[in-house]
């Protein structure tokens, strides 16, 4: 026990008030990356305001390139990527959709790139606000993609993330999701790890025989027509299977080197969740509002629990049906929609229903369209999500039920930012 | 137990100083043990040169950060406001930020017993002209000094950002002490200076605080924009188009009835038509299209929509025809040309009456650059004479 608690107080070089993207920009120095190609959108940019500082300031010895749109932005990331030179790179809602060939390519390419996706709401109507569509659209094209809830669990995950997607099991690039404004824009007060304690954890960037250099001759990605695009895409199926082991592991060494700071399973928290009847699953910040409904709701006598799902690529299909066929219920939030899908609900919804399909107890599902383009989702917001999902745990016909919370309806609702009477 | 501050701020030119404040208030009350936070309206769009936006600090003595962040923190705007900071006393007037919510009341978010800290030349007395009554009673507590306007994404460093903790402390030693706050300006600046400037300002926001009544303060006649459900507007996304006119004559031309931007401006144009050449130019370069042709081949001003940017003042080629004068002299949106036309004499009294005698400008775009020259002479009716440069420092 002393021996681990000297060890962490020695990991931790100082505090500072960072915003996430402030947090992920500290995290991008210890990682020490080579290449930082960027362009800018809200509200993933600060990420790149801040970087530009850190390495004018001498913090950071990186090639930092401005691009011409986020396709260049892109390119230039997975290039990089493959002459072995650590990369990373980001945007949000539209820019992110504007890049995506080059995402594509970076997939199938299998180069580790770290992206930040700082969640906007896609255009139109122009809006700022967190919406999880930009980064979901990434989920089927061999990425890794996660979600964090602070500005500290950010930097902790820039760590993390490259040593899961450069693993020489995985090579896969990560999207490391955000929340617009909520997380993006938010200061909180943040550890910041020794960079010495990053080196243990986190290797070289070592992409071995895969290196394009010309000591080394490859090519990568020719025209290959339709010969091998079937194998590849196998190949590529294998490394995300693979890629849930590697997480655990990697989630295993950080705590060796910082202390118990992650549980298994890693790839969500549960909270409260014991002896609870129904549950609560979200991505991204509504845990904050989720787990505090918990709090009060318990208070009340009500067995109810919250699970943050942090990992949705690779989906832990496995320990996340064996986690929720405990409950009568499970309410799932959606900050994304799945316009014309099976139950009309969001993504997160179809994901979890169909994880869950193969247990022996399945518990009612029902779905929450909740928070889009940065919506507020209130503590009341969470309780009234609870509230339904508790009927349904009492009422078999509720299985699948979509229900939008927070969504104005009728002639002349005041704005939700309404003022008192005066 | 929470405590919510907020920071009224003009957009760009106090982005830095606000965000300042709002970021060592953390880090004060982080030191005196309790958990804080800090964000910005993110709705907001603090670019925008001069509109009003807002900066919040929350911070508690026993909450956890995460219910702290749930009450607070995962909301596009505050509930209400312990301490709301003013740091342009022509807020006062009412805020219209950019995400659209109308005209609000810069008390909006005040809560009984709260304090609104005005950064401002004029007295608790002049504000509470404009600041709309509340039906219940608050302190409003003036802290003297400028508007501290930086250039650019600048920060101007003129000890406000000091000054303004300082106070803080002064109202609510809960929020944080000045004791929290000299350690933490002595920690992070080494500089005496800026300790000496908190704590004056600590000492003087406790004799300059004035107990506003229940009831006591303007009528306000904004009202809040009331939005449709899903049900009830064009799909597609579609809104409809701002009917299109135009009349010769005071607010002659179509604008926006829903974002007008008045507020933006701490100082506007003032007028003198009898000097007026009819150059065009005022009317061709303002940005925002805010004159309106006369048929008599002046331009008359709708100062609802005056976002008091001084383009039209900057291009005028004609001494004292338009000044720029501050805003918190005024107290309506009427028309000027409409006034001249009624009372030619009354007007011009007038003007002389809003612009002063001191002519004010800023030669550096950093650092503390403002200058203030006294004017030689009124011109005389007619009296047309080319403009002179503007002041440089010597």
């Amino acid at each position: 026990m002393t021996s681990a608690t000297q060890q962490q107080s020695d990991v931790w070089e100082r505090q500072d008030l960072l915003t996430g993207c402030q947090a992920v920009a500290e995290g991008v120095r210890l990682a020490d990356v080579d290449v930082i190609p960027a362009y800018p959108i809200r509200p993933y940019t600060e990420v790149m305001d801040t970087i530009s500082k850190i390495i004018a300031d001498g913090r950071l010895d990186a090639e930092y390139m401005i691009a011409d749109s986020e396709h260049s932005q892109f390119e230039i990331a997975k290039h990089a990527s493959a002459v072995n030179a650590r990369a990373f790179t980001g945007s949000s809602g539209t820019g992110w959709c504007y890049g995506f060939e080059a995402l594509v390519v970076t997939a199938t390419d299998r180069l580790p790139v770290l992206f930040l996706v700082g969640n906007r709401a896609l255009d139109d109507p122009g809006a700022f606000g967190v919406e999880h569509n930009d980064a979901m659209s990434v989920r089927d094209m061999g990425f890794l993609l996660n979600w964090v809830t602070s500005p500290q669990e950010a930097l902790e995950h820039v760590l993390i993330g490259y040593r899961i997607a450069e693993d020489s099991e995985v090579r896969m690039p990560m999207a490391l999701a955000m929340d617009g404004a909520f997380l993006t824009h938010s200061q909180h007060i943040v550890q910041i790890p020794t960079i010495e304690s990053v080196r243990r954890f986190l290797p070289d960037y070592d992409l071995g025989d895969r290196r394009l250099h010309p000591d080394n001759p490859i090519s990568i990605a020719p025209q290959v027509n339709e010969d091998w695009v079937m194998e590849m895409r196998r190949q590529n199926w294998g490394a995300a299977r693979r890629a849930r082991e590697v997480i655990v592991k990697a989630y295993e060494e950080f705590n060796a080197v910082y202390g118990p700071r992650y549980q298994p399973p890693y790839y969500f928290t549960e909270y409260m969740t014991d002896d609870a009847d129904v549950v609560l699953v979200g991505l991204g910040t509504v845990a904050a509002p989720g787990r505090t409904a918990v709090r009060r709701l318990r208070e009340q006598g009500h067995k109810v629990g919250y699970v943050n799902l942090r990992w949705f690529r690779p989906f832990p299909t496995v320990e996340l049906r064996e986690c929720l066929s405990r409950f009568k219920a499970v309410g799932v939030i959606d900050r994304d929609f799945a316009h014309g899908s099976p139950d009309d609900g969001g993504i997160l919804l179809h994901e979890i229903r169909s994880c869950l399909y193969p247990a022996k107890n399945r518990p009612a599902v029902v779905n929450f369209l909740s928070g889009l383009g940065g919506r507020d989702i209130s503590i009341q917001d969470c309780e009234k999500m609870f509230d339904l999902t508790e009927k349904a745990a009492r009422d078999e016909t509720m299985d699948g039920y979509v229900t939008w919370i927070g969504v104005r309806a009728g002639a002349g609702s005041s704005n939700y930012l309404a003022a008192p009477a005066h | 137990m929470i405590k919510r501050v907020e920071i009224n701020y003009r957009g760009i030119f106090q982005k830095t100083l606000a965000k300042r404040i709002g970021s060592d208030l953390v880090l004060i009350a982080a030191r005196m043990g309790q958990v804080a936070f800090s964000n910005g309206r993110y709705s907001d769009s603090p670019e925008r040169n001069g509109i009003p936006c807002k900066y919040f600090t929350f911070i508690s003595p026993d909450l956890e950060e995460e219910e702290l962040e749930a009450e607070c923190g995962a909301k596009m705007d505050i509930d209400e406001a312990n301490i709301s900071v003013v740091l342009d006393d022509t807020m006062v007037k009412g805020v219209e930020p950019w995400g659209w919510s109308g005209i609000r009341p810069i008390n909006e978010k005040m809560i009984e017993g709260g304090a609104m800290l005005v950064v401002t030349r004029h007295s608790a007395q002049d504000l509470l002209k404009f600041i709309p009554a509340r039906p219940f009673s608050y302190n409003l507590v003036t802290l003297e000094g400028d508007a501290s306007l930086a250039g650019l994404w600048v920060f101007k460093d003129d000890l406000t950002h000091e000054r303004v903790l300082g106070a803080i402390a002064g109202i609510d030693p809960s929020i944080v002490s000045i004791d929290a706050v000299e350690a933490h300006l002595r920690a992070k600046t080494k500089d005496e200076r800026r300790v000496a400037a908190a704590r004056e300002a600590h000492d003087a926001a406790r004799s300059h605080t004035r107990v506003v009544k229940s009831g006591e303060g303007a009528d306000w006649h904004h009202e809040v924009p009331k939005l449709p459900g899903w049900d009830h507007f064009r799909e597609g996304t579609v809104v409809p188009a701002v009917p299109r006119h135009f009349e010769m004559g005071p607010r002659g031309q179509s604008r926006n009835p829903t974002f007008k931007r008045g507020t933006t401006k701490t100082q506007r144009p003032v007028v003198r038509f009898d000097l007026c050449t009819k150059c065009t130019l005022c009317w061709v370069e303002c940005p925002d299209q805010c004159f309106d042709p006369t048929d008599d081949g002046y331009y008359d001003i709708d100062y609802e929509y005056c976002v008091g940017c001084g383009k039209c003042a900057e291009v005028c080629p004609v001494e004292e025809c338009i000044i720029m004068a501050d805003e918190l002299v005024f107290d309506n949106y009427d028309s000027p040309w409409e006034h001249w036309k009624r009372d030619a004499d009354d007007y011009l009294s007038w003007t002389a009456d809003k612009k002063g005698n001191e002519r004010v400008s800023y030669p550096f775009v950093t650092g503390t650059g403002r200058l203030v020259t006294a004017m030689d002479s009124v011109p005389g009716v007619g009296e047309i004479k080319p403009r002179k440069e503007t002041p440089q420092p010597v």
